[in-house]
């Protein structure tokens, strides 16, 4: 069929994604080359003054930068680590198969806000139940206000609410697993554990590879728990980039710099996020 | 015997999979399971690997008892009726597979894996994925890998079954040079099989399997020439033995109170009464002389053609050497060979065969 006007009927999809994606960055990158705040609001036209200050004097952005990277790392390898153990837990006929698997995806269910809250109570340094009980010990750890524990804290408090997800995704391809492979390496005389390393863990390469990369997208956009449980605090010290683009932006009403951060963190992401997935897929999948 | 089996039982729900099976195995022989789907081959098969647990009797290999080795640590090679291997893995890697879990060498690795790959013909394939063979490689891989390991127990659980039938024609040559010639005599070899072909053609011992039973065990040869009961007849016939209900009068086999045979000479010492006579296919011919049938079915296959009559009561096949249309409803006239009648006693044990005599009177 060689229909004339057949692009017309591309148009309405092509309308939404012009509103939802072409638009808003088009206008991002246009408001990075423009000074307005809170002051002098408008969209003047100010060239990259923006991005010559956050790539010359601007090293806060970058410190929070690689905050986030160590903190995305950590949590999302504490969850794949975690998820793949508590997955392989349920995965084989277990007594109440069915409880365990509801029970480790209610943190997932949660909303995060409210947990974090729940967190930071549990994490209070002289009211909170974790240091009642570590005070016996004669220990007061100084959760929230420490600069390296907070950001255990923040670890801890990630990796509780984001493994389920990272189990989830992982049980799913545990139970997809063709049954065909673990016959034949029990009768090739592989045990448990060798049977793990040299089955289960190639095949689940490519399911490991998506979660892994989903979770990492996810976990570099790390805001509302460290927004409440120590507001980047103490100092810096928990400080995300998410977070400081936020602060730029709606506490100090910089929005020509924040979009110009923002554009910049969103080219950053898109180049590391491609090479993660392709140094994965070079490491776990042996051609 | 170097393989023992007491006493197995296996009853998972309501019915048996294996009911009391005791046998002995050699090292250095060739053993066939002959019986129909669900007659308890695979399950079996599993009890010696150690995939399935008997809930009584032992397995002895070697004098020591298997039953609570678990399977990985048997010294077990099988092959799967459906292509089993490992799909992340290449072909090399697939044969290699359980020498790397033995820590076997790296220079004997290689040797065994090239020299088991070549075997089974499938040199210059060795880099390949294994989604990218076809069945019939893939069960090739499978059975590289089952060589490669020089296991002492080596089992084939119907291996050519999924296999199209040019192919199974192929691999079952191929399978029966690779058994026959080159085997080890440490190893004992059990295949197991629905096709009364297999066995013979590999030789070795048969065991007849019923429903969890053992019917008859013993050469191929013998199995088939010397049916114990009606059943290994119709097992290990394809197909099935015809089996007449009759009696024998006044020096005359009849059956279904018609049909009138002259009493073959191996028949003189059987007395008078009722039995089941066995006929195979293969037996039976086109002739004018012959009792008048209806044609039920016809099939053509290759050239040969399986007729399936009627006459009142009695229905049966004859394997015609012929191509021929028969049509539905056709009358025809069937001969027997009556010098190669079976007759079995009214409860289903052979009495007489063309092969041999049994119990007199």
């Amino acid at each position: 069929m060689n229909f004339k006007h057949k692009y017309l009927f591309l148009f309405p999809g092509l309308l939404v994604l012009i509103g939802i994606l072409i638009f808003p960055v088009g206008f991002t990158v246009r408001l990075s080359m423009s000074s307005w705040d809170s002051f002098f609001p408008g969209l003047d036209y100010v060239g990259l003054e923006n991005y010559f200050r956050l790539f010359q004097d601007d090293s806060r952005f970058w410190e929070a930068f690689g905050r986030l990277s160590f903190l995305s790392v950590t949590t999302v390898t504490l969850q794949y680590v975690l998820g793949f153990a508590l997955a392989l837990m349920v995965w084989k006929d277990i007594a109440f198969k069915r409880f365990f698997r509801v029970l480790f995806l209610i943190p997932m269910m949660t909303t995060p806000v409210i947990m974090t809250v729940i967190w930071k109570t549990f994490f209070h340094e002289s009211l909170g139940p974790v240091n009642d009980f570590l005070n016996i010990f004669g220990w007061n750890p100084l959760w929230l206000s420490s600069e390296i524990l907070s950001k255990v804290t923040v670890i801890i408090v990630e990796v509780w609410q984001w493994t389920p997800f990272m189990f989830l995704l992982l049980l799913a391809g545990l139970l997809s697993l063709p049954k065909e492979p673990y016959l034949a390496a029990s009768i090739d005389g592989a045990g448990p554990y060798r049977t793990f390393i040299y089955v289960t863990f190639p095949l689940m390469a490519p399911i490991s590879i998506g979660a892994i990369i989903i979770r990492l997208i996810e976990a570099s956009k790390i805001m509302d728990t460290v927004y409440v449980l120590t507001s980047g605090g103490p100092g810096t010290a928990t400080e995300t980039s998410s977070f400081y683009i936020f602060i730029k932006g709606l506490r100090e009403f910089q929005f020509g710099y924040s979009a110009a951060l923002s554009f910049t963190y969103l080219i950053i992401m898109i180049i590391s996020l491609t090479i993660i997935a392709k140094v994965l897929v070079r490491l776990m999948i042996r051609e | 015997m170097d393989l023992l089996a007491k006493e197995l039982v296996y009853k998972p729900d309501t019915e048996f999979h294996l009911n009391n099976i005791s046998f002995g195995m050699k090292k250095g022989e060739i053993y066939t399971i002959l019986g129909r789907t669900l007659s308890g081959k695979t399950t079996l098969l599993k009890a010696i690997a150690g995939l399935v647990n008997p809930q009584s009797g032992r397995i002895l290999f070697d004098g020591a008892d298997l039953s609570r080795v678990p399977v990985w640590k048997r010294n077990i090679a099988m092959v799967y009726q459906q292509f089993i291997n490992y799909p992340h893995l290449n072909v090399f890697d697939n044969v290699a597979f359980p020498l790397r879990q033995r820590g076997v060498s790296d220079k004997e690795l290689k040797s065994r894996v090239y020299d088991a790959i070549e075997r089974v013909g499938l040199k210059d394939f060795e880099s390949r994925k294994i989604q990218a063979l076809s069945g019939g490689q893939q069960q090739r891989v499978a059975l590289a890998r089952s060589l490669a390991k020089q296991a002492k127990i080596l089992l084939l659980d119907e291996p050519l079954v999924n296999l199209d039938y040019k192919l199974r024609e192929q691999l079952r040559e191929e399978f029966g040079r690779i058994f026959t010639s080159e085997f080890s005599s440490e190893s004992i070899l059990v295949y197991s099989s629905t096709d009364p072909m297999e066995a013979m053609q590999l030789g070795g011992e048969t065991i007849v399997l019923d429903e969890g039973q053992i019917l008859q065990q013993g050469p191929a040869s013998e199995i088939f020439e010397n049916p114990a009961t009606t059943r290994v007849a119709e097992i290990t016939n394809d197909p099935a033995m015809n089996l007449l209900p009759g009696v024998i009068e006044d020096s005359k086999i009849v059956i279904d109170s018609k049909m009138k045979l002259t009493i073959p000479l191996h028949f003189r010492e059987l007395s008078s009464g009722q039995y089941t006579f066995g006929i195979r296919a293969s037996d039976i011919s086109l002739s004018k002389k012959g009792h008048g049938f209806t044609v039920e079915l016809a099939e053509i296959s290759g050239s040969e053609t399986f007729l399936h009559a009627r006459h009142d009561d009695v229905s049966l096949v004859g394997q015609l050497d012929l191509v021929k249309n028969f049509n539905v409803g056709e009358a025809v006239n069937l001969q027997f060979d009556a010098q190669k009648l079976y007759a079995f006693s009214a409860d289903g044990n052979l009495v007489s065969s063309p092969f041999q005599e049994f119990g007199r009177g």
